[in-house]
Parts: C-alpha cells; sequence; structure tokens
C-alpha cells in the first residue's frame, strides 16, 4: 500500500476557538475553507483526512462546534480528534506547550483524558472557565474550552483519540492585555514542530484502528452476490477476519463459488475454519 | 516505565503507596477520587491502552474474598480467590482479562489488611472443610511482586493457618520472597505452561516457557510444592507432539516429589466476551482455530478438548498418581 493510499485511511479533526489558534496549523496541512455555508467555519485538506472547525470562545461553542463537525466530516470512531489552543498558567513556561491530563471546570466535574505515550511534552491539568480569569495563583493551565471538547469528543470516540494540547500565552507576568492576533500565531508557529510529532502519533493511531477495525474488502463482494439478513451479515463478518488470517481472497472466493444461498456461504466458511490447524511454527 | 500513576485520596497517604510511589521516581502522579474515575470506562481501548498502561492505586471497599467458579479448583471442597491487582503486565491473547476489563490500567489496592481480615473471616466460616484460596485471579499473583509485595506480606497470615492452601498462580520467574524464606507446606507455587512455539506467539511480554522451568525447578528444589497448570490447552499442527516434548520436559526437569497437582483445561471464552477480544485482535491467530459457541460458550469442540485433556492426562501418569491430577472447566 503506499503512502496515498495510507493517509486515505487516517482521520484527523481540530476544533480550534481562533482563527489566529488556527493559522498556522491550516498553513501546515494544507487546509481550505469547505465551499458550503456551514454554521461555523470548517476547513479541510484536499484527501479530506485532515478537517478544522473554529468554534469561537467559550464552552457551549466548543461542544456544538465538535458535534457538528462529527456530523459533516462523518468522522469515524476511529477518528482522532484533537484541541489545541492558547491557556493562561500560574505554573507553566510562558511560550511552551503542554498536554493536558485532567480537566475540572467551576462546578467541580473532573475529567481525566488519555495523553500520548512516550511524549517529551510535558503535562499539565486544565481548569476550563466560563469567564475570562486573571487570578493565576495556583492554577496549571486554565482555557474556556477545553472540558467542553473533551465532554463531547469523548460520546464520538474512545478516549485514547482525544488529544489536548495548550500553550501558555497568559500568566501573572504576562499580561493578557499584551496579547495580540500576531502573538498569538508567533506562539503557534514557535510550537509547530512538537504539535507535528504529536499529530503524526494520532495519524497512525487513526490509520492502524481503521486497518483493524474496517470489514475486509471482500465482504463487499460476497455481500453483493448473495443476500445477508443482519445477523448473517455480522457471521459473515466475524468469518472473513478469521479466515484472512491464513487464507487470500482467492481462496475465499473459490470455497463459496458454488453456493446457492448466504447460508450456504456461512457454512462453507465455518467449515473451512472448523477444519483449520494452526500452524504455530509459521505464526 | 509507568508514565502516570493515579492515587485515590483516600489512600494517598497511606505507608504502601508511599513505598509503592517511591519506585517510580519519573512518573507524573494524578490525585483522584475513585479509581473507577480512570478504570473500566465506557469509550476506552483496551489494546490500545494494553501497549502503555498507567497505574492507579486505590482502596478496595468490599468483596476482597469470594467463591471461586465451579470447575476451579485442586481438591478441595471450598475454593476462594482474592485478588489485590486488577490486569496483569503480561499480554496473553488467550487471557479472559482483555474481555472482562474495558481498561488495561493496572490497579493495585493498597489495603492489604482489610484481605487479611476477610480471609481469616472466611477460614474461621469454614472450620470443618478444606479450603484452598487462589491468589490473583484477575491479575498475575507475582508478575508484580516487587512493586506490591504482596505475597512477602499474605505468607505469613497463612503461616498461622497450615491446614489452609493457598496457590500462587503465574507466569512469572519471580522468585523472592520464596527463596529468602522456609517453605511452607500449604503453599502451591503453581505456573501456567504450554508449548514452547505457543507460547512465544500467545505469551506476549511473558517470561519463556524454558526461564519458567527453570524457576519452578529452582523453587522445587528449595521445597517449595509445586502446581502445574496446563491451561489453556491449545490446538493446532503438531499439538500431541507439541504437548509430549513439554511435559516429558517439565517432568525429567523437576523432582517429581515436589510436584502437588497438575491441572488442564480447556481454552474457553464466554460467547460476548470472544466477540469483545475478536474485534480487539481480528488477526490473531488464535482465533483461527476450530472454535464453536455452544450454551454461550466459545470452545474447541468438545471431541477435541477431550482428545487433548485425554492425551495430557495420559502422558502425566507416567510419571504421577491419579489423584494429582484436576480437570478445570472454569
Amino acid at each position: 500500500m503506499n503512502k496515498s493510499e495510507l493517509l486515505y485511511k487516517m482521520s484527523v479533526r481540530w476544533v480550534i476557538a481562533l482563527k489566529e489558534e488556527a493559522k498556522v496549523i491550516l498553513d501546515y496541512y494544507e487546509m481550505a475553507l469547505i465551499n458550503k455555508k456551514t454554521l461555523y467555519p470548517i476547513y479541510k485538506n484536499i484527501e479530506e483526512t485532515h478537517w478544522l472547525i473554529l468554534s469561537g470562545i467559550g464552552r457551549h461553542n466548543s461542544a456544538a462546534a465538535t458535534s457538528y463537525l462529527y456530523t459533516i466530516s462523518k468522522a469515524s470512531k476511529w477518528t482522532s480528534w484533537i484541541n489545541i489552543g492558547i491557556a493562561g498558567s500560574g505554573k507553566g513556561d510562558y511560550g511552551n506547550i503542554y498536554l493536558v491530563d485532567k480537566i475540572f471546570n467551576q462546578n467541580s466535574y473532573i475529567t481525566y483524558p488519555a495523553t500520548m505515550p512516550k511524549s517529551n511534552l510535558p503535562k499539565m491539568s486544565l481548569l476550563t472557565t466560563d469567564i475570562p480569569i486573571t487570578d493565576y495563583s495556583s492554577k496549571e493551565l486554565i482555557d474556556m474550552e477545553g472540558s467542553a471538547f473533551f465532554d463531547i469528543a469523548s460520546k464520538l470516540t474512545s478516549k485514547e483519540f482525544i488529544c489536548i494540547m495548550k500553550i501558555i500565552s497568559d500568566g501573572p507576568e504576562n499580561n493578557i492585555k499584551q496579547l495580540t492576533k500576531l502573538r498569538i500565531i508567533e506562539l503557534l508557529k514557535l510550537n509547530l514542530t512538537k504539535i507535528a510529532q504529536v499529530v503524526s502519533y494520532y495519524e497512525n493511531l487513526s490509520e492502524n484502528e481503521n486497518q483493524i477495525k474496517a470489514k475486509p474488502d471482500i465482504f463487499f463482494k460476497i455481500s453483493s452476490n448473495w443476500h445477508f439478513s443482519v445477523t448473517q451479515s455480522s457471521q459473515l463478518e466475524n468469518l472473513l477476519r478469521r479466515l484472512k488470517v491464513f487464507c487470500d481472497n482467492n481462496e475465499i472466493m473459490d470455497l463459496i463459488k458454488q453456493c446457492k444461498s448466504s447460508s450456504s456461504v456461512i457454512n462453507s466458511l465455518n467449515n473451512k475454519i472448523e477444519t483449520n490447524k494452526v500452524n504455530w511454527s509459521d505464526v | 516505565m509507568i508514565e502516570t500513576i493515579y492515587i485515590e485520596k483516600k489512600i494517598k497517604n497511606h505507608p504502601r503507596t508511599k513505598s509503592i510511589l517511591k519506585k517510580f521516581k519519573k512518573s507524573r502522579f494524578i490525585e483522584i477520587d475513585k479509581y473507577a474515575e480512570i478504570f473500566n470506562k465506557r469509550n476506552q481501548n483496551f489494546r490500545i491502552q494494553k501497549a502503555n498502561p498507567n497505574l492507579i492505586l486505590a482502596h478496595k471497599n468490599d468483596g476482597f474474598v469470594l467463591r471461586a467458579p465451579e470447575g476451579f479448583g485442586i481438591g478441595s471442597s471450598k475454593n476462594f480467590y482474592f485478588s489485590h491487582m486488577y490486569n496483569c503486565i503480561y499480554d496473553c491473547r488467550y487471557c479472559f482479562l482483555q474481555g472482562m476489563f474495558s481498561s488495561a490500567n493496572y490497579v493495585i489496592f493498597v489495603n492489604f489488611e482489610d484481605f487479611d481480615a476477610s480471609i481469616k473471616n472466611v477460614i474461621d466460616q469454614n472450620i470443618n472443610s478444606k479450603i484452598t484460596f487462589f491468589s490473583g485471579y484477575d491479575c498475575d499473583s507475582l508478575a508484580l511482586e516487587n512493586v506490591t509485595g504482596f505475597a512477602k506480606h499474605i505468607l505469613p497470615l497463612f503461616q498461622q493457618y497450615p491446614e489452609v492452601d493457598i496457590e500462587f498462580r503465574t507466569k512469572s520467574i519471580q522468585r523472592e520472597p520464596f527463596m529468602s524464606i522456609e517453605p511452607m507446606k500449604n503453599v502451591i507455587m503453581a505456573y501456567s505452561l504450554m508449548p514452547d512455539l505457543m507460547s512465544s506467539s500467545l505469551d506476549n511480554k511473558v517470561p519463556s516457557i524454558s526461564k519458567r522451568i527453570q524457576v519452578i525447578s529452582d523453587l522445587a528444589l528449595r521445597g517449595w510444592k509445586i502446581g502445574l497448570r496446563f491451561d489453556p490447552l491449545i490446538h493446532g499442527e503438531d499439538w500431541k507432539s507439541l504437548y509430549e516434548n513439554l511435559l516429558e520436559k517439565v517432568y525429567n526437569s523437576i523432582p517429581l516429589e515436589s510436584i502437588h497437582s497438575v491441572s488442564v483445561g480447556p481454552l474457553r471464552f464466554p460467547k460476548k466476551m470472544f466477540k469483545d477480544i475478536l474485534k480487539l485482535y481480528p488477526d490473531e491467530p488464535l482465533f483461527t482455530s476450530p472454535l464453536a459457541s455452544s450454551k454461550g460458550v466459545v470452545s474447541y469442540d468438545e471431541k477435541i478438548e477431550e482428545e487433548m485433556s485425554s492425551f495430557c492426562k495420559t502422558l502425566t501418569l507416567k510419571y504421577l498418581d491419579n489423584s494429582q491430577i484436576f480437570r478445570c472447566y472454569a
């Protein structure tokens, strides 16, 4: 399988609050505004592997945009979801990027995102608030979207496919009032290499899961030649997954070419499994 | 390397928590209220987590000692099990844990003293019965011994009850604390074994069969009683010669008088569990075996099960007494 075929199978969705936070990402992943009227601005690359939505500020916007992007982009169960943006902090280093592994909001509801394993990026907890906060004391990271993004994204996929990254843009010694659009773009640009490394992990994760979970190609061929009930379809899919470990597609088609009905297809495939002896020296 | 350790607030100052955390100086510690906030939540992917599991230190509130399922035992009239840990550092493709939990993170319950109290209570209530306890049903009983120290903790309790048996079932090559203390007659060191060829494909991250046999031999020579667990029995090309070689090698490597019992058990999954595991590992050669579903259980055909069990039993009878051989169906 060549690189372009692989890329078509992975799938990443970005939820970002501000255009300035998204600019560097849009350029790097070559995403352009989609040619369609949408509730929120949505961008995608030509291969349609990366989609990005500009949610605007706040938890409600972030939740709605995440859900909206899921529907519009037909994201799968193995799509990786990424939220990146700037954050205030009373503890971290200005300009540095952090992975988020604990989120709480002002009503004390706490969630624990999984993070990319073996990453060199430091990790911090995130407080998502409904109003801007300038009292940074004792807070690791502060934003206005993270918890809502995570709550919705974790209904759409496994939590291992969700990533929140924050870049510290303001704090006790860096007044938020001095933060400009250009400075935000600059902060993202300075961290682009690290962002790309993290995203590469999530691209691979999505690609691998797609290969594992996608129905075997031959399933569609067989389904178009015989009529299977819903239960039989599920049986067929399971049998084909097991058979393709030791049979190629031609062998499978040879097995069933004389079958007159879907049940005889299932029986033939079942018989093949029932007589298989695993050769452990070949495994 | 454990990257993140989640610690329940309730036990953050427990001496055992502190001692465990000292062993993970580079890990990130996160306080949580209850382990269920992290463990076994919906929308988790066991296979992805298994590649880099995190650790959760928790307090167990109840269910310290449970009755072992029917068909799980080595001769006692009553069998009980307890698990100071959920999940395992090994990654065996036939293991039921991968279908039982949605999370692959390890949970260690640090309140060992509550296990002690429950075990004593069960012993007191069954004073007239022959009972056996099995350590580590939901985990490998010794694989993380150097972190938990559970075996070291629980052995003195069983010294007080020489009439009550305890089995530590493991695939690890952990020798301590057993090489450093006097052997106990009521302790069975039980090892799961299968032919090397199968093990190298199915027992991921597990010490090799030859290393396990070496440890069994060392512990036997030290005076510990040994349990041999050919469970699950795995079918395939040349299974007879593979099992014959394994059994001959084992029985010729360890002193036969040290063998407490041998059990053979078929490969079995509850139907729903098999479906979940197949979804996780659809390319696994084990699942291309002639496995069929009957009465809610996925297993080899009854004829295959019977043939394999009888074959192993017949070979074992050349070395051991029939009373030492058990069939496990759980």
